[in-house]
């Protein structure tokens, strides 16, 4: 048991020696002191996996004696497991809190002795009573609640920092211009005028033409493939749809500039006198409306194919032919889900950049015509914080507003696709 | 005198459905051997049999319900009024309006009650205008016994009934494309005993316009409910008679033993 134990000791003390005399002589990241960090990391990994080896042995060898124990070793091996990691995180955390005083090797030291004392406690938890399935269970869910939190004070930060900037942005620039100004003409110098009435304009034009080409041809696409397709047709036509969405945006941005623009303008925007530039919006929508094809068809075949069966059989069973049972039962019930669908294809739409700027251009302008150049919000806060300005001028800082306008617009169409489902959801089942 | 009824009854009754050695296949399965069975009309037929013996996949070659499984391939001739029903010619669309169904979990549509039973007669365009839509689903709604318990709240969702009334709900939707012929399948086997007894009166009452087939597991319900029974049993129909001789007097020592609870 004894010797067990020293094995992962004996491994990481190697591991921090090893570190230690280098570490201190090293100020940056060379490879050397990369290569140390790692082998500390793996250090941990084999320190742990040997402390849930010897908890699971101890608790074997404990239940060989005792005749009921209420967990299986292998519990008590993870509870041991679970007080090593909390020494090790305590240890790493206190090191970077204490300022990294000793380096590298003042955290393998610390992980050590905090570690070693975490496993020490947990295998002196095992005992026949000890509910070390229960433990577990809980720690999981912990763990589970530590990931979404991840997700969530993310989120809160994003917004939180775009507020900040944004307040920092109105000092230096009237809202009432920024939100009703018609003019977008940025000058690195002064004097600009920062609205953003064209650029919104730009996004909403786009992403429109964007979902009127997706949303007939994922929505009819999705309904072949859940009602009509056979099996066979289907595993192959549904993966082919799924690549559209695997296409880097950038080459749909080739696409844009090198066969659409132009065609569109000598076919399309000369001879029918709405101008001869080959950027426009039309490009850009019929482009980006291909790319999220796939977001609407793909997940709108999920969802249809989830309406139960019964109510098909019941529809069918009445004398309604395919396309009436789908028309009147299978998309009122898959409703919710398909806007969901929609939504997620127009938050694509919205957000895309790459397309925009190789298919509309570049220039901010507010017009009615399909075929004249336009851009939107995400392509203007890219050109906002490219090249090497401080964040103290409205100019750059601009980015932050725009960001922040972006993101309360797809917040908005959010709310109102969830008020719009629930207003007309018809449950099943 | 009676024995001179029962006689002039029966010659009455004329055959409604004829199926002459009807064989279905799922794939390489052989899941319906031979099968003739006349059904009469306005009559209640009860199918029964155990688990997996085909009454259900039988069921659903009258109204051509297995065209919707992509393996399922049926042989034979079925006939509706002298008509075959699989005849190239016939549009099972059709056919489907004239052969109701009604299935074995209540599957009422995500719509209201009032368009539940609407659904039907929209599609088939049998009324002219709104006015006569309304006095069909209220028809139908009293056929189906559910007139009283509904009447307030038509634009109520049918999916909000309870279990009794949501097959009550999906009888009434059946019945308002006005069918000739109305299939059951386990019509009650989700249903709680009053629900049950509320759903086998409905169907006694039906008898006057419509020729029923059930298929049941409840043996009790097949006597309670039909005139003429069928027993299936692996496929095949083993025999097929008046109900009351099934259950009184079975020819076959298969009949018996399902009946007395042996097999199945």
């Amino acid at each position: 048991m004894k010797s067990a134990f020293s094995f992962p000791f004996a491994a990481l003390t190697l591991f921090a020696g090893a570190a230690f005399s280098q570490d201190q002589a090293v100020a940056e990241a060379t490879s050397s002191s990369v290569l140390y960090r790692l082998i500390f990391a793996l250090g941990i990994v084999v320190f742990l996996i040997a402390a849930f080896t010897v908890g699971r042995n101890r608790a074997k060898t404990m239940r060989s004696k005792v005749s009921e124990m209420h967990s299986l070793p292998s519990f008590h091996g993870a509870v041991t497991l679970q007080y090593a990691a909390l020494g090790i995180v305590l240890a790493i955390v206190l090191h970077l809190i204490l300022g990294r005083p000793l380096g590298l090797g003042g955290a393998v030291a610390a992980s050590l002795v905090l570690g070693g004392a975490g496993a020490l406690f947990g295998l002196s938890t095992i005992k026949a009573d000890f509910r070390a399935r229960t433990f577990t269970e809980r720690t999981i869910m912990v763990a589970l609640i530590l990931c979404s939190l991840v997700a969530v004070l993310t989120t809160v930060g994003i917004v939180a920092s775009l507020v900040v900037e944004t307040g920092h942005f109105f000092e230096l620039y009237p809202a009432s211009e920024f939100f009703f100004s018609t003019v977008w003409n940025p000058r690195f110098g002064g004097g600009s005028s920062l609205g953003i009435l064209p650029l919104v304009w730009g996004t909403l034009y786009v992403s429109a033409i964007a979902l009127v080409v997706a949303v007939p041809i994922g929505l009819m696409s999705a309904i072949y493939l859940a009602e009509y397709a056979s099996k066979s047709v289907r595993a192959w036509v549904k993966p082919a749809i799924e690549i559209l969405a695997g296409i880097p945006t950038i080459v749909y941005g080739l696409f844009a500039l090198i066969t659409v623009g132009p065609l569109l303008r000598d076919y399309f925007a000369q001879p029918l006198g709405f101008g001869d530039s080959s950027s426009s919006v039309m490009t850009a929508g019929l482009v980006m409306g291909i790319m999220v094809i796939p977001f609407v068809s793909s997940l709108s075949d999920d969802i249809i194919n989830a309406v139960p069966q019964s109510l098909r059989d019941g529809s069918l069973g009445l004398g309604a032919t395919p396309s009436e049972t789908v028309r009147s039962v299978v998309i009122p019930a898959a409703l919710p889900g398909i806007v969901g669908a929609i939504l997620l294809a127009a938050s694509r739409a919205i957000g895309e950049t790459m397309i925009v700027v190789m298919g509309a251009g570049a220039a901010a302008k507010l017009s009615l015509n399909p075929f004249e150049a336009m851009t939107t919000v995400t392509v203007k806060i890219v050109s906002q914080l490219t090249g090497d300005t401080e964040f103290a001028s409205p100019e750059t800082l601009v980015a932050f507003a725009l960001g922040l306008t972006l993101f309360t617009i797809t917040l908005g169409l959010n709310v109102v696709a969830l008020v719009i489902v629930r207003k007309y959801r018809e449950q099943y089942e | 005198m009676k024995d001179m009824n029962m006689e002039s009854r029966v010659l009455i009754q004329s055959n409604k459905i004829e199926a002459r050695k009807v064989q279905v296949y799922y794939g390489t399965n052989h899941a319906i051997k031979d099968v003739d069975v006349d059904i009469l009309d306005k009559t209640v037929t009860a199918f029964i049999g155990p688990s997996g013996c085909g009454k259900s996949t039988f069921l659903r070659c009258l109204n051509r319900m297995n065209d919707t499984i992509p393996s399922c391939r049926v042989e034979g001739l079925i006939t509706i009024e002298g008509e075959d029903i699989n005849d190239p010619r016939v549009d099972p669309v059709q056919l489907r309006a004239k052969v109701g169904m009604v299935f074995q979990k209540p599957n009422p549509f995500p719509k209201s009650i009032y368009d539940n039973v609407a659904y039907g007669p929209k599609i088939h365009g049998l009324t002219r205008n709104k006015a006569e839509l309304d006095d069909v689903v209220e028809s139908c709604l009293r056929k189906a016994a559910l007139w009283n318990e509904v009447k307030d709240r038509l634009q109520a969702p049918g999916t909000g009934l309870s279990g009794g009334q949501q097959q009550r709900l999906c009888i009434a939707r059946a019945i308002a494309t006005s069918p000739e012929v109305l299939l059951m399948d386990e019509p009650c086997s989700a249903l709680d005993p009053i629900a049950t007894a509320q759903v086998e009166e409905l169907i006694d009452d039906l008898r006057s316009q419509f020729s029923v087939v059930i298929v049941t597991h409840s043996m009790q319900q097949a006597a309670r409910v039909s005139q003429r029974t069928a027993f299936f049993h692996l496929g095949n129909v083993v025999e097929y008679g008046e109900t009351t001789q099934i259950f009184t007097n079975p020819k076959d020592p298969r009949t018996e033993s399902y009946i007395t609870g042996r097999i199945g």
